[in-house]
């Protein structure tokens, strides 16, 4: 069975700051990652692997040259190898382009039987890419899955739709995304990310892909164009007392905002 | 103004008057507004909370028709979902506005790549652009700011957060036209359902009282319990507490993956205050806080913070609630 599971490579979004000065988000010098939710469905994937040894496992990844140590991460927790598609910045305000570029991507690769990725990806936060992608490859979409299992050349799925766990059976090929309740990410150790060499690890052009980044398929889908800071203005009063003192003195602060 | 033709489609009543009562102000008095409404082998799927005449008459002077696609199957799908919003948008539909649901994204998605569309998630308002297509404004980046999206390629499609209708239909109930649905594109058999028995509104709580990593443990917990009556407050709680720790069930998680209060007053135990915490805080009137780290973020996202060590400071919030009444 062939996997190809799509990670996304992002700044850490719990450093990411609004910068009042400038009036912008602040992105530069980052610390970058794998997108929180692909861990899982990453995860996932080698779980399937380890289960079931003649699993053939890729990893494609949209990015610049800085994705290629997050690209060997991904590789490090259990994949056999992974495909950079060179396609500049993965927009996160774009996900119908990351899904026509891991398309195209997904097409110049051995057909996979299953296609993972994440619910969300922690940037965008838009759920679209996934099943975008399985609109392209016109397959199935399964999400927001929890729990997974393959069979003979079909696959049943847990998916957690709010209201019940529901359990249904597709055909493969598929795509699915997995949720954060899906698993634990294991972490692979420095050494595991150093001993990926560079023949696990591809790079592929768009141009290679017949897409070029200016090709009217790849228009922008949607842009952000303005942003301001999201803080809520508070009062920020810091009562800094013994706890019997503080404590009464925050009841008589709620008591005046006619909250108790 | 420009005219033009919005499809809005929603799994629950109030949440698709909310679409169509902003489509409604988009298209202008010459546009059309057509809801599109899914029923499958057990009723009405889509929205799934009323009959067809409720939704015909609760959208009274918000759209022009309600579409009803019939065979949409055994539960609300987003490839049948999206199979009905692509039949809905035709060749003229402008602008296509759903709110989140499961099922809703794959629907949004599959009807963009299908349209050759725009799109945009977790949208919060939608207005025109000068020169032509939408802007959209949403969140962005976890809750560090929000954002304008332009929406270049029409139609556009719109994913909303869930929310409330605040406003009242008015006039006659619109008509109703019956469309069929083809066979599903991809065969998905169902097993079966575990149902997942919801206890909490954390959405709808006037007082909501979390916990955080502040906590050493899980029986820790317990602490709050006598605060939590005292205020008659809903418990809630950070990412960790919830899916690291699994110490509390995912529906009382407040934030970016969880839920977003809307309460009076939110009082946070032992909580840092990452953005991804406080974007499901936004809502609340009175933040308040009990942080032992004078430079925690939430010093700076709250109105009342006391600095000192929770396990002390619950206690006594307690004594001075019950000595207060
Ligand atoms: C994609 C993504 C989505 C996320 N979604 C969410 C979400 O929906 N909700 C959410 O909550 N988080 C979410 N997070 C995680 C978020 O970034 C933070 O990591 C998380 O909110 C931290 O939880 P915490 O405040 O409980 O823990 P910490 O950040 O560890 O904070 C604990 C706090 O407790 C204080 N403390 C410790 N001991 C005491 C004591 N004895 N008395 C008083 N105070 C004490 C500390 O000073 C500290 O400020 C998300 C992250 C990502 C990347």
């Amino acid at each position: 069975m062939r996997i190809i599971v799509c990670a996304k490579h992002v700044v850490d979004s719990t450093e990411i700051r609004w910068d009042d000065e400038h009036d912008e988000v602040v992105l530069r010098n980052l610390p970058t990652k794998i997108s929180d939710y692909d861990r899982n469905a990453l995860e996932a994937a080698v779980v399937l692997k380890e289960s079931e040894p003649s699993v053939d496992l890729d990893v494609v990844m949209i990015g610049g040259e800085a994705a290629l140590k997050t690209l060997k991460e991904a590789v490090a927790m259990g994949a056999d190898r992974g495909h950079l598609v060179e396609g500049g910045w993965d927009d996160p305000f774009d996900p119908l382009r990351s899904a026509r570029v891991l398309a195209k991507a997904i097409d110049q690769l051995e057909e996979p039987d299953l296609v993972m990725c994440g619910l969300v990806s922690e940037d965008g936060y838009n759920g679209v890419t996934g099943a975008a992608l399985a609109q392209l490859l016109d397959v199935p979409y399964l999400a927001p899955v929890v729990g997974l299992k393959v069979d003979e050349g079909s696959l049943e799925a847990v998916l957690d739709v709010g209201s019940a766990l529901r359990t249904v059976k597709v055909a493969m090929p598929c795509v699915v995304a997995v949720d954060s309740a899906m698993n634990v990410p294991r972490l692979p150790t420095v050494l595991q990310v150093m001993k990926v060499k560079g023949d696990r690890v591809a790079k592929m052009s768009l141009d290679s892909l017949s897409l070029s980044a200016d090709a009217a398929e790849l228009a922008h889908a949607g842009e952000l164009v303005g942003s301001e800071s999201g803080a809520v203005e508070r009062r920020r009063v810091l009562i800094e007392e013994a706890p019997d003192e503080a404590a009464a003195r925050l009841v008589e602060y709620l008591r005046q905002e006619g909250v108790l | 103004m420009m005219a033009g033709r919005f499809v809005v489609s929603s799994a629950s009543v109030t949440d698709l008057q909310r679409m169509a009562e902003l489509a409604r102000r988009l298209a202008g008095a010459d546009g059309r507004v057509d809801a599109v409404a899914l029923a499958g082998d057990a009723g009405v799927l889509a929205p799934e909370d009323g009959t067809l005449a409720d939704t015909a008459g609760g959208l009274a002077g918000l759209a022009d028709t309600l579409l009803v696609y019939e065979g949409a199957g055994e539960y609300l799908r987003g490839d049948m979902w999206a199979a009905a919003l692509v039949d809905a948008v035709g060749r003229d539909g402008e602008c296509v506005l759903v709110a989140d649901a499961p099922a809703a994204r794959e629907a949004v998605a599959r009807t963009a790549v299908s349209c050759r569309a725009s799109v945009a998630s977790m949208c919060e308002d939608l207005q025109r652009a000068e020169g032509g297509g939408f802007v959209a404004r949403r969140s962005i980046y976890g809750g560090v700011a929000d954002g304008l999206i332009a929406l270049v390629s029409t139609p556009a499609v719109c994913l909303f957060a869930a929310g409330k209708f605040e406003g009242a239909p008015s006039g006659e109930s619109v008509p109703v036209e019956q469309r069929t649905l083809g066979a599903p594109a991809y065969e998905v058999t169902h097993v079966g359902d575990e149902p997942v028995v919801r206890t909490v509104d954390l959405a709808g709580a006037s007082v909501v009282v979390s916990v955080g990593r502040g906590f050493v443990k899980r029986e820790d917990l317990d602490l709050v319990d006598p605060l939590v009556s005292a205020l008659g407050a809903e418990l809630g709680c950070s990412r960790p507490i919830a899916e690291d720790f699994k110490w509390l069930p995912k529906e009382r998680l407040v934030g970016l993956t969880g839920e977003s209060v809307t309460a009076e007053l939110y009082l946070a135990l032992g909580i840092s205050g990452q953005v991804q915490h406080l974007t499901g805080v936004k809502g609340a009137r009175v933040v308040a806080a009990v942080n032992n780290d004078a430079k925690a973020p939430i010093t700076r996202n709250a109105d009342y913070v006391v600095v000192g060590d929770l396990y002390k400071v619950v206690p006594e919030l307690v004594n001075a609630l019950r000595s207060r009444s």
